[in-house]
């Protein structure tokens, strides 16, 4: 198809084998001077990545499962938060604009510690500790997916709207002079068409989802950042946080990595039928090589 | 390669048939007046369309005839006056002598009976062209899937594009996809199709495969409102020629009668620029 622009950077083998050769040169130098107060161990990070314990796999479902709750949480919210900042009827537009305005002009740190210690000593609402399928879900991972989520949805909505926005209003033309309610038009027409636009943005968010479970440290949830901190602060890799926070950010790259496959997955789904070639792959993606400039969009109307 | 034209053919026996009509006139608008913020577009048109029966509005651009026919399926709001097809007032409801706007979903299920065709197509690009079609059937009236499958295909054999079931509107000509959304708009069985300008978007080797659909569907005793200035369409199968100008009709007749001997300078004045 014509009209595409692709950003083509040379070379991207090189880039790739240049970056790991740094870092090994790099940390070589570290560890060679061990003349200083600091003795590396190097089994640590080794060990953390290779033979992770038990309590660095838990961290590692805390991070994920926490991240992709909250994720859920603000795609519902971001969705009916959208909806009501397009609607007709005024008190569903202003009760979205305030909440957007509160979640997205506040800290998530102080909404988390709000949202838990706040509600918490006030005894306006003390999360209780649920027992679901056998597992205990303590209250401080709820209050955190709940302030992760709830934050998330105040983009999410700027996020959907910018989407919804982007498609033509002939689509919800067509959809009603079908005779399709405006519910069912926004639901089978508009939205399908919305998430093209929107799943690039939204693989951002949940990249920024994963690192920023890290938050709930204030509330003592054990996710991976967490974890890691403990295992800095006290038993056998006490400070050691070299080599401990080397293997944390290795394995947070590890799970934004392999979002950043799935993105690329679904990115192709959303794709059919729009022609043109396919979006960049994994490679592409992974190290920038082919990204898309995104066609014109046609509009012209009649009146 | 040549194009060889495919005739289009028994459209209506391919959803079966239009539905009985509840009396002689399909649309009557009274006195419609319409206001886009302080911009007075529509000033008391009026207009009756009866059943089977053709009509082809034309005007300049800016005139209103968009906005008219938008607003006989509720795509507009009106500010006064009536508009009422098959009998029934359209988008409203009336209490007291006043007009107050209709609930959603009675709306939507007036517009089911109306088909309606755009400029630009219009067609949902997620969906290839026979879900298209199916959509509206599907999750509006309900149909069963194997039923409304058979009939969408039935429909695309009829509009010439069989090969293209399974294809994205996005990869077909501007022709195909506006023969495409005529049969969606046919799968829906609308006692009355509304026709937006639906040859001014596509290039001039395209609008004949459009129009030979167009016919075939007149001759088939669809009733149906076209604005177009394609002359010739109106010429050939056109009932009544309507002009509108400046929100209201001004003149209307037989086309041979109002494009041979018009009788208002206005209606001379814009025929002499487009004929």
């Amino acid at each position: 198809m014509k009209g595409r622009t692709w950003i083509t950077r040379p070379r991207p083998a090189i880039v790739l084998v240049g970056a790991v050769l740094l870092l090994i040169v790099l940390l070589s130098g570290c560890s060679a001077r061990q003349g200083g107060t600091y003795i590396y161990d190097w089994s640590i990070f080794w060990n953390s990545i290779f033979r992770p314990s038990a309590r660095i796999l838990n961290g590692i479902w805390l991070t994920v499962s926490i991240a992709i709750t909250g994720q859920i949480i603000g795609i519902v919210l971001g969705v009916f938060g959208a909806l009501g900042r397009l609607a007709k009827f005024r008190p569903a537009r202003y009760l979205a604009n305030f909440y957007v305005w509160i979640f997205r002009g506040t800290p998530l740190l102080v909404q988390i510690m709000f949202l838990y210690y706040g509600l918490l000593v006030t005894h306006i609402y003390t999360w209780p500790d649920i027992v679901v399928l056998g597992i205990t879900l303590p209250s401080a991972i709820q209050a955190g997916i709940f302030a992760l989520g709830v934050n998330e949805g105040a983009y999410m909505t700027e996020i959907v709207r910018a989407g919804i926005l982007s498609v033509d209003v002939g689509q919800l033309e067509a959809a009603r002079s079908l005779g399709m309610t405006y519910p069912m038009a926004m639901r089978r027409i508009v939205l399908p068409q919305a998430a093209r636009v929107i799943v690039p943005p939204l693989g951002n968010e949940f990249n920024n989802m994963l690192k920023t479970t890290s938050l709930l440290v204030v509330v003592a949830v054990p996710e991976l950042f967490v974890t890691f901190n403990q295992l800095n602060g006290s038993g056998p890799a006490s400070f050691h946080p070299f080599e401990l926070f080397l293997a944390c950010a290795v394995w947070f790259l590890l799970l934004t990595t392999i979002w950043s496959i799935i993105q690329g997955f679904i990115e192709r789904r959303l794709g059919r039928g729009y022609g043109g070639e396919r979006p960049p792959g994994l490679f592409d993606r992974l190290f920038g090589t082919r990204l898309r400039i995104d066609e014109p969009v046609i509009v012209a109307r009649g009146r | 390669m040549s194009y060889v034209a495919h005739q289009p053919h028994d459209l209506l026996e391919a959803v079966g048939g239009i539905p009985l009509p509840e009396g002689d006139v399909v649309v009557e608008a009274r006195d419609v007046h319409k206001y886009f913020g302080r911009l007075h577009v529509l000033k008391g048109l009026s207009m009756t369309v009866k059943r089977q029966e053709v009509v082809v509005v034309i005007g300049a651009s800016g005139s209103g005839k968009t906005t008219f026919i938008r607003c006989i399926n509720h795509l507009e709001k009106i500010q006064s006056g009536r508009i009422f097809v098959n009998g029934h007032l359209i988008g409203y409801r009336e209490e007291n002598g006043r007009l107050r706007e209709d609930r959603e979903r009675n709306i939507a299920a007036q517009r089911a009976e109306i088909g309606m065709v755009f400029q630009r197509f219009n067609l949902f690009p997620h969906m290839t062209a026979l879900e298209n079609i199916i959509e509206a059937p599907l999750r509006v009236r309900g149909m069963p899937e194997a039923q409304a499958r058979e009939m969408g295909l039935a429909l695309l054999e009829r509009v010439g594009l069989s090969v293209k079931a399974d294809v994205y509107p996005g990869r077909l000509s501007g022709g195909q996809q506006q023969r495409v959304a005529i049969a969606r708009a046919l799968a829906m069985k609308p006692a009355l199709m509304l026709f937006d300008e639906p040859t001014s978007a596509l290039d001039p080797e395209m609008i004949g495969e459009v129009l030979d659909v167009m016919k075939e569907l007149a001759r088939e005793g669809m009733t149906m409102i076209v604005v177009s200035h394609e002359m010739g369409f109106a010429r050939e199968v056109a009932d009544r020629v309507v002009f509108v100008d400046d929100g209201m009709v001004l003149e209307e007749g037989k086309p041979d009668v109002i494009f041979a001997n018009p009788q208002l300078q206005r209606t001379q004045a814009f025929l002499s620029k487009i004929l």
